[in-house]
Order: structure tokens, then C-alpha cells, then sequence
């Protein structure tokens, strides 16, 4: 089997991946689908159970959109897979200055961050222009958009606003824009097989960010709760509880160690050894876990518990950005270590 | 068809940039006759509230536009009555009467004085008859008396003051005329219509106080449904004077409709009415 597909051409492999995720959601689905027409006629569970579920298919079908989208950005090629990240990046970047409050002199710092600077910055990964891009939004972009805020006559709260526009460049535009970045890497040996290394960076820091979540969810911490050993251990009070409910260290931890184990396991479809998946999802499962935590001590600051609540706050966000922060922040720091342990 | 085209383009274009949100809060999305009434911060309001209307009400839906900012290029005017299939206003027409109440918090109505003669027109190609004023149903005879006669005094409403009323090409009209007209037919003709009482955009988030128009129109169709419509963050998307919009997410809130009660004051009316569109800024 394995030697099968160590025959494939890359284009093959590529979508024997696919045919594998597609397969794998195909029968989850029908599973869910079938569980919930059972529930539908009678009813066995409480109504949290029933709540639970009906997450479950809303994340399902968020996932399905998810790899849909990835298949068809991989089919037309690393053109459209890179438009396609630069419209995620838009609607990012879109739903993070909607939640941190603008001024009227603003208005062209906006133009420019969202016409200017956010095309160019995909151009120039588009183009593989590596040396250009690292530095487009850190070096030239931090100085325009101050300039052309102070052009608009508006001294009021000016490094607050700044910081705010830079800080959205920056973990939405310059963040995401190392995604489709990886494609374009060429590791000798590996031509043709990039979309791997995005689907391995994309699909560990996804497993971290959920089994963090499932543990910090079923464990939820209770003073009177007495069970196993194993769950008491695992029941911790929140570590920063002005900043996030569920963050704690062994949770943390616990999801670490479990997506770097899957990072490793998937080695195989990386140009990592085994030992070098497991440093690599580790990196980038941290910065992802990490920056997924400080983008949760921005939306407390701004007073909501997600960037779109369920029931669609008076803002219309619709928590893209919920799910994509960690990708922005694991990214960058992903393709950078590529980068430089490898040299390419 | 060109009309269908760029109105589904510009759809696209308003989802995009907003994502133009409608969350029905007070009252489902239901073909009836209503008259929405909203907050007004940005010309883009009419482009937002129209956009987030679902396609069943849109068709039916008519929003009120300014002539002289929707009027002004031969492109707007064909895209406000082809695409958005507005009832065109004009603004600073009849003057702003006071009324002994403080009325707006803004000092100057520079124009109050020389227009004391209604002086505006109705769009000549979107109402060819003129006397619209007859069909209008009265549902209180005598009320409605008492509204003709107070008309021509309390009318320019729903219509945002201009510095001057600039276009003078009165066609001789009788004294029904009056800035209320255009929505008067509309309304008589079957139409739901979205107005704007404050009459100018606001700078700040707090609505200013509301005109009139809302109270008349309420008064002649008590039968319409009044909707309130809090439209957030446009003025974000495009702050007076620019030209360029930036993409920021904006939503509209429709509250629960109110009534005109028995033997109801027009200001408290109002009052009442203003706070059923702030109240949805925070639900």
C-alpha cells in the first residue's frame, strides 16, 4: 500500500489526499446525519447534548465549505489557491477593523491597507518573490500607513488607531499571505507536492485548536466534581480568566503533544523526517495556540466573546476570523523556521 | 435587464464590501405594506437598507432618495430609479417649521425663510398625475381635514434640508404640492417605502431628533406597517465626502413595528418612534 502510493505522480498523490478527506468527512457526516434523525424522532438526550450536536454540524459543514474550497484551489492551480487566501485575507482583515473602532481620518489608511497593500502583498507571493514580501508590510507598509494617516489632519488617539491598522495588516494580510506562500517553496525532491506542506500545517494546527478545545470543554472546571484521577487531573481553573474561560496549561499541553504526534505520524507527506515533523507542527502548533490566545484578549478588550457571536451580533461579523487567527499567527513562524532550517 | 444585471452586480459589490446583514428582530421579512424608517448616517444608507432586503421585498420596496445628491449624474439617476427603483425627494424644499419645539439640535436651517413658497417638483417622468392628493384614501375624514390644511406647513419631513433649494424649476403647482407627494403616491399606489427622518445624516452616532413626514404619513395610512431600521457602521464604509467606500461589516436591525395611538401627539410620536430605532443598536 504504502509503495503504491510512493509510486504515485504528485499530482496523484495529491488527490489520493483528497479522495482521503473526502472519505473520512463523507462517513462522519452520515453518521451525524443519521444520529440526528434518530434524535429527531425520539428524543433520548437533554437538550445541552442536542445543542452539542447541532455545533458539531455546524462545524461539520464549516469544514466541508473548508476543504471544498482548498480542492477547488488546488485543482486550477497555485494562482487561484492564492487568490483564495487573499480572500480570505479580505474578509479577515474586514471583520477585524469592523470590531476595533475607526476615525474619519482613517478612511484613507483603510483604502490603502485594503486596496493597496493587500493585492500587492499576494502579488508578490503569487510571483514568488520571497525576499520582497517578508519585508513589504514590516518595513515599507509600517511607515506608509502612519504617513498617510497624519496627511488626514487628524492628531486624536493617532499611535492607538495606527497600532490598531498595523496590528489588522499585520495578522490578517502578512499573516495569511505565508499560507499560499508555501506552496511556492521548492524543497529538492518535493516539486509538485507543496499543497502537502499547507495541508500539514493547516491540518495540525487545526487538531491542536480542537482538542484543546474538546478538553477545556469536557473538562470544564468544577469545584465538586469528583471522577477518576485522569479527570480531576485534567479539570484546571482557567489560567488567565479575564482573558479566556478555557485556556489552561494542561489542556494546552495535552493538545500540543497530541498534534505534534499527528504532525509526526504525518511525516510521510512532508519533506521532514519523522523527528523533524514533530519539531515543526510543535512550532507551529504553539505560535498557532498562542496567537489564537492573544486575538482572545483583543476580543474581550472590545467587549465580545467572539468575533461573531451565534446569534449575529449587530455587527454582521460571521466568525471567519475565529477560525483562521491561529492559521495567521502559525504561518509566518512555520514558513520562516522552513525556511531557515532547510535554506530553501 | 442592463437594470437587473447591475443591480445584481452592485448586490455583490454592497455584500462584499458590508455583507449587508439584515437581522429581523421585532417582525419577519413579510410582504405587507410597510414603511421602514431608519437611522441616517451616509448616502449609503439607501444602498445598505436596500441591499440587505430580501428579493421578494426589494421588488417591492421603494427607498426615498435625495434628488440632489441620487440626481445629480445622469448614472445616478438611472441607477435610483431603475435599479433601486427609489421615489426621488427633494430636499430643502418647504421650510422646517419649528414649532415651538427645540426641534433640531442644529442652529442654522439657512434656507428657512426665502422658500416659504413651496417651490420644489415631484420627478415629472415618475409621477405623471398630478392630483394624487385626491386618491389618497382618507381613513379619518376629519383628520385628514386637518392635515391638509397643516401640510404645507409641517412638510418637508422626511427630507434632508439643503443649504438651498436650488432647483426652482417649479412647474406651476397648486398649494397640495408639498415634499411629501412623491411618497404620498407611492404609498397610495401599493408600495413599501424606507424613509429617513431625521432628514440630515448625523456625524455622530446619536441620531438626531426626527421631522415630521413620518408623523404625517403615519397619520394618512394608518394602515401601513411602521418598521423600525437601525442601520449600523455605514458611516464607516463611507464617511461624508469620500468617494471610495472600505470594506467594514454593517448590518440592518428591524425592530418591532410601532402604531400611531389614538389621539397621539406628533412629537411624542416622533420621540417614540427615534427610540424604537436607537433601542436596536443593542440587541
Amino acid at each position: 500500500m504504502n509503495q503504491f502510493l510512493r509510486d504515485l505522480s504528485p499530482t496523484h498523490q495529491v488527490a489520493a489526499l483528497f479522495v482521503l478527506v473526502f472519505g473520512v468527512l463523507a462517513i462522519v457526516s452520515t453518521v451525524t446525519f443519521l444520529i440526528s434523525l434518530r434524535e429527531r424522532r425520539n428524543a433520548l438526550h437533554s437538550d445541552a447534548w442536542q445543542r452539542e450536536l447541532k455545533d458539531f454540524q455546524q462545524l461539520l459543514s464549516t469544514t466541508w465549505f473548508m476543504v471544498v474550497v482548498f480542492w477547488i484551489g488546488w485543482a486550477l492551480g497555485e494562482g487561484v489557491a492564492t487568490l483564495l487566501f487573499a480572500l480570505i485575507s479580505f474578509l479577515a482583515l474586514r471583520e477585524f477593523i469592523t470590531l476595533s473602532p475607526t476615525r474619519r481620518g482613517d478612511h484613507h489608511s483603510l483604502i490603502l491597507a485594503f486596496f493597496v497593500v493587500l493585492p500587492i502583498q499576494f502579488i508578490l507571493v503569487a510571483t514568488a518573490r520571497f525576499d520582497l514580501f517578508t519585508v513589504f508590510i514590516p518595513v515599507y507598509v509600517f511607515l506608509a500607513i502612519p504617513v498617510v494617516s497624519a496627511l488626514s489632519n487628524d492628531p486624536k488617539q493617532f499611535l492607538e488607531r495606527n497600532a490598531k491598522l498595523q496590528w489588522g495588516i499585520t495578522v490578517c494580510v502578512y499573516g495569511m499571505s505565508h499560507v499560499p506562500a508555501l506552496l511556492l517553496l521548492s524543497f529538492p525532491g518535493y516539486e509538485g507536492k507543496s499543497a502537502f506542506l499547507v495541508f500539514f500545517l493547516v491540518f495540525v494546527v487545526q487538531t491542536c485548536m480542537v482538542v484543546q478545545h474538546l478538553i477545556a470543554r469536557r473538562f470544564a472546571y468544577s469545584a465538586l466534581d469528583a471522577g477518576p484521577k485522569m479527570w480531576r487531573w485534567l479539570q484546571r481553573a482557567p489560567f488567565a480568566p479575564n482573558v479566556s474561560q478555557s485556556f489552561n496549561w494542561v489542556s494546552w499541553a495535552v493538545g500540543m503533544a497530541i498534534a505534534s504526534v499527528v504532525g509526526a505520524l504525518m511525516s510521510f507527506i512532508t519533506p521532514f523526517g519523522y523527528g523533524q515533523a514533530l519539531a515543526m507542527s510543535l512550532i507551529a502548533c504553539v505560535a498557532g495556540s498562542m496567537g489564537h490566545f492573544v486575538m482572545k484578549a483583543l476580543k474581550r478588550d472590545r467587549g465580545i466573546p467572539n468575533w461573531g457571536p451565534k446569534g449575529m451580533g449587530v455587527t454582521g461579523a460571521n466568525g471567519l476570523l475565529d477560525r483562521v487567527d491561529a492559521l495567521c499567527f502559525a504561518a509566518p513562524v512555520f514558513f520562516h523556521s522552513v525556511r531557515w532550517y532547510f535554506g530553501v | 435587464m442592463l437594470a437587473k444585471l447591475t443591480g445584481w452586480m452592485l448586490l455583490g459589490v454592497v455584500r462584499l464590501l458590508t455583507g449587508a446583514q439584515a437581522r429581523w428582530y421585532g417582525c419577519p421579512p413579510k410582504a405587507e405594506q410597510r414603511i421602514y424608517f431608519a437611522n441616517h448616517q451616509s448616502h449609503a444608507d439607501l444602498v445598505m437598507i436596500w441591499a440587505a432586503l430580501p428579493e421578494e421585498l426589494r421588488t417591492i420596496t421603494r427607498p426615498i432618495a435625495a434628488r440632489d445628491y441620487w440626481g445629480n449624474t445622469p448614472l445616478k439617476r438611472w441607477i435610483t430609479t431603475e435599479v433601486f427603483n427609489a421615489v426621488y425627494v427633494e430636499r430643502g424644499g418647504a421650510p422646517v417649521v419649528p414649532l415651538s419645539t427645540p426641534s433640531t439640535p442644529r442652529t442654522s436651517q439657512p434656507h428657512a425663510v426665502p422658500t416659504l413658497i413651496p417651490s420644489e417638483r415631484i420627478e415629472p417622468s415618475m409621477d405623471p398625475i398630478q392630483p394624487f392628493m385626491i386618491q389618497v384614501p382618507p381613513p379619518a375624514p376629519a383628520a385628514f381635514a386637518v392635515k391638509a390644511v397643516q401640510l404645507p406647513l409641517i412638510s418637508s419631513a422626511a427630507i434632508e434640508p439643503a443649504p438651498s433649494a436650488s432647483d426652482a424649476n417649479a412647474t406651476p403647482a397648486p398649494d397640495t404640492a408639498d415634499p411629501l407627494a412623491p411618497l404620498i403616491e407611492a404609498l397610495t399606489s401599493g408600495d413599501s417605502i424606507i424613509i429617513f427622518p431625521e432628514g440630515t445624516r448625523g456625524y455622530t452616532g446619536e441620531p438626531q431628533k426626527f421631522k415630521s413626514g413620518l408623523f404625517t404619513l403615519a397619520q394618512m395610512f394608518p394602515d401601513v406597517v411602521l418598521v423600525p431600521a437601525w442601520i449600523d457602521n455605514i458611516q464607516r464604509v463611507m464617511p461624508k465626502g469620500e468617494v471610495v467606500p472600505v470594506p467594514i461589516l454593517c448590518s440592518v436591525t428591524f425592530g418591532a413595528p410601532i402604531r400611531l395611538e389614538e389621539g397621539e401627539e406628533r412629537r411624542p410620536f416622533l420621540d417614540r418612534a427615534r427610540d424604537a430605532v436607537v433601542a436596536l443598536r443593542n440587541v
